[in-house]
C-alpha cells in the first residue's frame, strides 16, 4: 500500500503537465468550440526550439520567454487558419493539419542532427529538495507543479473576473449575439488561441526534462492524456481539468506497477489508462443535453455525392488502366512495380474506407490505420492457428470491424467531434500498446503472414506470385469501390443520408440512429481492416510501423484533400500514399527519416490549405471546373 | 378494445417547474383528437413524451395497450407511431420519392452486407420501398412531385410530402405537430380536406397539436385543452368552445 502511495506521488509532476496541456485545449474549446488536437505538437515544437537554443548557449532565462512566445505565435497562426473555415468539426481537422505540419517540420529540421536530442533543463538540474519517505522531489519537479497550479488558478480567475474573460464566455455561448453586442469576436478568439498555444508550448518545454528524453513522437502522443484530462473537465471547467490531469498523473504509475506485476506483457499502460478515461468520459458525457448546431457534421461537405460525372470517372478509369495494366499483363516488368500496384490498391482501399465514413456516414475517424493494423495482425493470428490465407484476411477484417464497433459505441451517439476524439486517442494508444502487445503482435512485434503464390490463377508462371497477388488486391479494391457505391444507393445508404439531414426525423422513420451510424462505422472499419490484411500479405508479415498514428492522420488528410465524397478519388489517395513512400524509399517507415518528415509536414500544410480554400477537396475543385467547362447537368454515376 | 394511444398521468418536471403535470388522454382508432392550448401550456413537451424524445418524470404512455414509456423513439415507430414536425424536417438533398422511400424501408430488410455486395435482397428492398412510396404519392395526388428535390418545395407542398412520408410507415397513430403553420388560408382548407380523406380511408388514430381553430374545429372529434401543464378542459369541439374557462384561458385571449 505504502508503495502505491509513493508511486502516486511520483506522478504528480507529470500530472501537472497533463493538466497544462489539457488547459491549452479547454481554453481554446471554451471560446471557439474547436478542439485543438495539435496541442502536443506545439509542445514538441517548443521543446525542440528550447533544446536547440540552449545548445547554442542562450541562457535559460532568455529561452523560456522565447519558446513561450513561439507557442503563442503558433496559436495565433492557427486561429488565423481556422477563421475562414466553417463548421466546428472541419476546423478541428485543420488542427490535425497543424499536428502533421509541426511534427513533420520538427522531424525534418532535427532528425538529421546527431542522436536523440537532449531536453533543455530550463528550471535547473534536478537537485533534491524535499524528502518524503523513500520519495524525493527535484527542484524542477516542484517548480513544474507550482507553475501549473498557478497558471490554472490564474486562468480560472481570468475567465471569471475580467472583462475579456466574460467576453470569452459570451463568444463561446453565442458568437453572433456577442458580435451584435459589440464584442470583437475575432480578437477574443485570437487571445484564447494565443493563450492556449503558449500554455501548450510551456507544457512541452517543462515536461521534457522530466521525461529525460526528446523525440518526435512522445510529446505528440501525450495529447491522449491531455484529451482525457480535458474530458474530465467536461471541456469547460478549468479546476476540474486541472484535477483531471493531476489525477491521471497520479493513477498512471499505480496502473503501471499493477500491470507490470500481473500482466507483464502489456506495454503502454499510461496511454491505455488515458484511453479508458477518454472512453469512460465520453460514455458519461452529454454536454448538458445541449447540442451545438454548428458541430452537427462536416458542414461544408455536400450531402449529395459530388458530381462525379462520367468524364471524371472515365478519366480516373483511364489513368488506372494505363498504370495498372502494363505491369500486370507483360512479363518483362520487375516485381517492384507490381508491389507498387498492390500497395496503391491497398492504400486506396484505406482512403476508400474514409470516403465511406466521412462522405456517406458523415463521421470522422482518425484511426483508420489502427483498423488496418487490426486487419494485418488479425490475419497473422488467424494464419498461426492454421486458417488459409483468404479466410484469415476476412477474419482480420472482421476483427477490425469489431474493434471499430467497440470504440465507436461510446462516442457515436454523440456528435462527430466526439468520435474524432475517441479514434485519435485509439490511434495514439495503439502505437504504444497494441503493436507491442505480445498476444496480439507476437513477442517480436512482427507476425509472419505467409501468403500463397496463387499459382492456380496463372498456370505456367508459378514464379510470378507478385503479379497474381497484385491482380487479387486490385480486384478486391474494385469490388470494394462498387460495394461502397452500392451501399450508398441502398437501404442503409438512404438511412445514412437521411441521418445527416435530420436525426429526429430519421428516428421517426423507425431507424435507430446509433445503430445505423455504428453499422456504417463498422463497415468502414471492415474495409480498412481488409486493406491492412492485404498489405500484410504483400509484405508477408504484419508489424505496427506502417500503421502508426501519423499514418492514421495522413490517411484522413488525403481523403479530405482529395474530396471525401468521391469514390474514384480514393484511387488518387492511394496513389499519393504510394508515391510518398516511394520518394521516401523505405516502404514501411512513416514517421522516421528526414524526407518522410518533410512529406508529413507538406501533407499537413496541404490539408490546412485545402480546407481554407476548397472544403470539398480537390475532387470538388475538379468537378466545379468540369461544370464550368460543360454546363449541362451531368448524370450522377456513383 | 384498448385505445390506439393512451397517456396516463404523464408528468414532466424540469428542475422545480412542472412543464406537464398529470396529463391523461386517449385516442382511439379512427378518431381525431386535437391538443390545444396557449403558448407554454406543455403541448410540445407532451408531444415529445409521446414520440419518445422526452422521457416523462412520471406516468405512462401506451400504444395499443402496450406500455412504451421506456421504449426508444425508433421502436415506437415500428409499433405504428408516425409523426410530422412543427418545422418541416424533410431529408435535404433527396428527392420527394427518396424521402418517402426512407420511411418505406421500415418494411424492408436489406442490411449492410446485402446492400454492399448487391445480393438479391437489395433489389427487392429497393423495389418494394419504391412501390410503397409511389403508391402513397399517388394516393395523395403528389405523383408529379416524385423527382423534385425537397429543398426546392414551397412550405405547403413540403408539409404534404412530410404527411406522405409519415403515411408510408402505415401508422396506427399519426401525430401531427402544427400541420397548418406556415400555410395560407386556401392551403389550410385543402390540407384539412386531405386529412379528413386520409382519416376516412386509413382509419388511423390522429392526434394533432394546432393553434389554428379553422383546422381543429371541422376536423377533430374530441379536443383536449392544456394550460400550465394541466388538462384544463376536454370534450367535443362545440363543448370546448363554449366552456367559459377555456374562453378565458385560450380563446378569450386569442379571439
Amino acid at each position: 500500500m505504502k508503495l502505491y502511495i509513493a508511486l502516486a506521488l511520483t506522478g504528480l509532476p507529470i500530472g501537472a503537465m497533463y493538466a497544462l496541456q489539457a488547459l491549452g485545449i479547454v481554453i481554446v474549446y471554451k471560446t471557439s468550440r474547436v478542439f485543438n488536437f495539435a496541442t502536443g505538437a506545439i509542445g514538441l515544437t517548443c521543446a525542440y526550439a528550447a533544446s536547440s537554443l540552449v545548445k547554442h548557449g542562450v541562457p535559460s532565462l532568455v529561452v523560456l520567454p522565447i519558446v513561450v512566445a513561439l507557442g503563442v505565435l503558433i496559436g495565433l497562426l492557427m486561429e488565423l487558419s481556422v477563421r475562414p473555415v466553417r463548421g466546428t468539426l472541419t476546423r478541428t481537422i485543420v488542427t490535425l493539419g497543424w499536428l502533421l505540419l509541426l511534427q513533420g517540420a520538427v522531424g525534418w529540421q532535427y532528425t538529421a542532427q546527431a542522436g536523440t536530442s537532449e531536453p533543455a533543463r530550463l528550471l535547473g538540474q534536478p537537485k533534491t529538495l524535499i524528502h518524503l519517505g523513500i520519495l524525493q522531489y527535484g527542484r524542477d519537479q516542484v517548480a513544474v507543479i507550482v507553475i501549473a497550479a498557478a497558471l490554472a488558478a490564474g486562468l480560472a480567475f481570468f475567465f471569471r473576473a475580467t472583462a475579456l474573460g466574460t467576453a470569452t464566455r459570451a463568444v463561446s455561448e453565442a458568437p453572433d449575439a456577442a458580435r451584435l453586442l459589440g464584442i470583437r469576436v475575432d480578437r477574443v478568439n485570437l487571445v484564447a488561441w494565443g493563450i492556449g498555444g503558449g500554455i501548450s508550448g510551456l507544457a512541452g518545454v517543462l515536461i521534457t526534462p522530466l521525461l529525460n528524453k526528446l523525440d518526435t513522437t512522445t510529446l505528440v502522443i501525450f495529447t491522449v492524456q491531455a484529451l482525457a484530462a480535458a474530458l474530465v473537465g467536461r471541456l469547460s471547467s478549468l479546476p476540474l481539468t486541472f484535477a483531471g490531469g493531476i489525477g491521471l498523473g497520479v493513477v498512471q504509475p499505480m496502473v503501471f506497477r499493477f500491470m507490470q506485476v500481473h500482466f507483464p506483457s502489456v506495454r503502454g499502460t499510461d496511454e491505455l489508462t488515458a484511453l479508458a478515461v477518454v472512453l469512460g468520459a465520453l460514455l458519461l458525457f452529454r454536454r448538458g443535453g445541449r447540442r451545438d448546431a454548428a458541430s452537427g457534421g462536416l458542414a461544408p461537405v455536400p450531402i449529395r455525392p459530388l458530381p462525379t460525372g462520367r468524364l471524371a470517372a472515365a478519366f480516373t478509369a483511364g489513368v488506372a488502366l494505363m498504370w495498372v495494366v502494363p505491369p500486370l499483363v507483360t512479363d518483362d516488368v520487375g516485381n517492384m512495380s507490381r508491389a507498387n500496384i498492390t500497395q496503391t490498391a491497398v492504400w486506396a482501399m484505406a482512403v476508400l474506407s474514409l470516403v465511406l465514413l466521412v462522405g456517406v456516414v458523415g463521421q470522422v475517424s482518425v484511426c483508420q490505420a489502427v483498423f488496418m493494423g487490426c486487419g494485418a495482425f488479425g490475419t497473422g493470428i488467424a494464419m498461426s492457428h492454421g486458417a488459409p490465407f483468404l479466410l484469415a484476411v476476412v477474419l482480420g477484417a472482421l476483427l477490425a470491424a469489431a474493434v471499430a464497433a467497440v470504440v465507436g459505441l461510446p462516442a457515436i451517439r454523440l456528435e462527430p467531434l466526439e468520435l474524432a476524439i475517441a479514434t485519435l486517442s485509439l490511434a495514439f494508444t495503439a502505437d504504444r500498446f497494441l503493436y507491442s502487445w505480445s498476444p496480439f503482435a507476437s513477442p517480436d512485434a512482427n507476425r509472419p503472414v505467409p501468403r500463397p503464390g496463387f499459382a492456380g490463377l496463372d498456370p505456367g508462371h508459378v514464379a510470378t506470385g507478385e503479379r497474381n497477388y497484385a491482380w487479387l488486391v486490385v480486384g478486391v479494391f474494385v469490388v470494394a469501390c462498387f460495394a461502397v457505391a452500392s451501399l450508398r444507393r441502398g437501404r442503409t445508404g438512404a438511412a445514412l443520408t437521411a441521418l445527416r439531414s435530420s436525426e429526429p426525423a430519421t428516428a421517426a422513420m423507425g431507424f435507430s440512429v446509433t445503430s445505423v451510424k455504428l453499422r456504417g462505422f463498422a463497415a468502414s472499419g471492415f474495409i480498412a481492416g481488409l486493406a491492412g490484411a492485404l498489405y500484410a500479405g504483400l509484405l508477408q508479415g504484419a508489424s505496427g510501423a506502417p500503421f502508426d498514428f501519423t499514418r492514421s492522420i495522413t490517411l484522413l488528410a488525403y481523403a479530405v484533400i482529395i474530396g471525401v465524397a468521391s469514390v474514384p478519388g480514393a484511387f488518387f489517395g492511394g496513389l499519393i500514399v504510394t508515391s510518398s513512400t516511394l520518394t521516401v524509399g523505405a516502404t514501411n517507415q512513416v514517421a522516421s527519416g528526414r524526407s518522410a518528415s518533410l512529406v508529413t509536414a507538406l501533407t499537413g500544410l496541404l490539408l490546412i490549405g485545402v480546407l481554407m480554400v476548397a472544403p470539398d477537396g480537390l475532387a470538388g475543385l475538379w468537378s466545379r471546373l468540369l461544370v464550368v467547362v460543360r454546363p449541362e447537368p451531368q448524370e450522377v454515376l456513383l | 378494445m384498448a385505445a390506439a394511444l393512451e397517456l396516463r398521468g404523464v408528468g414532466v418536471r424540469f428542475g422545480t417547474f412542472d412543464a406537464v403535470d398529470g396529463v391523461s388522454l386517449s385516442v382511439h382508432a379512427g378518431e381525431v383528437v386535437g391538443l390545444i392550448g396557449p403558448n407554454g401550456a406543455g403541448k410540445t413537451v407532451t408531444f415529445n413524451v409521446i414520440t419518445g424524445l422526452q422521457p416523462p418524470t412520471r406516468g405512462q404512455v401506451l400504444l395499443g395497450g402496450v406500455d412504451v414509456t421506456k421504449t426508444a423513439a425508433h421502436t415506437r415507430t415500428a409499433m405504428g407511431l408516425a409523426r410530422t414536425f412543427q418545422v418541416v424536417q424533410l431529408f435535404a438533398g433527396m428527392s420527394v420519392l427518396e424521402n418517402l422511400m426512407v420511411a418505406a424501408h421500415r418494411f424492408t430488410h436489406a442490411g449492410v452486407v446485402t446492400d454492399a455486395l448487391r445480393l438479391p435482397g437489395r433489389r427487392r428492398s429497393l423495389d418494394s420501398a419504391r412501390e410503397r412510396a409511389s403508391a402513397v404519392l399517388a394516393f395523395l395526388g403528389l405523383a408529379h412531385l416524385a423527382d423534385v428535390e425537397v429543398s426546392s418545395l414551397p412550405v405547403g407542398q413540403a408539409r404534404l410530402v412530410e404527411l406522405a412520408r409519415a403515411l408510408c410507415l402505415k401508422p396506427k397513430v399519426l401525430l401531427l405537430d402544427e400541420p397548418a403553420s406556415g400555410l395560407d388560408p386556401v392551403e389550410t382548407h385543402d390540407f384539412v380536406a386531405l386529412l379528413a380523406e386520409v382519416r376516412a380511408t386509413l382509419g388511423c388514430a390522429m392526434l394533432l397539436v394546432e393553434h389554428d381553430m379553422g383546422v381543429v374545429m371541422p376536423l377533430c372529434d374530441h379536443l383536449v385543452v392544456m394550460n400550465f401543464g394541466r388538462v384544463l378542459a376536454e370534450g367535443t369541439p362545440t363543448e370546448v368552445r363554449d366552456d367559459p374557462e377555456v374562453k378565458t384561458a385560450y380563446l378569450g385571449a386569442a379571439v
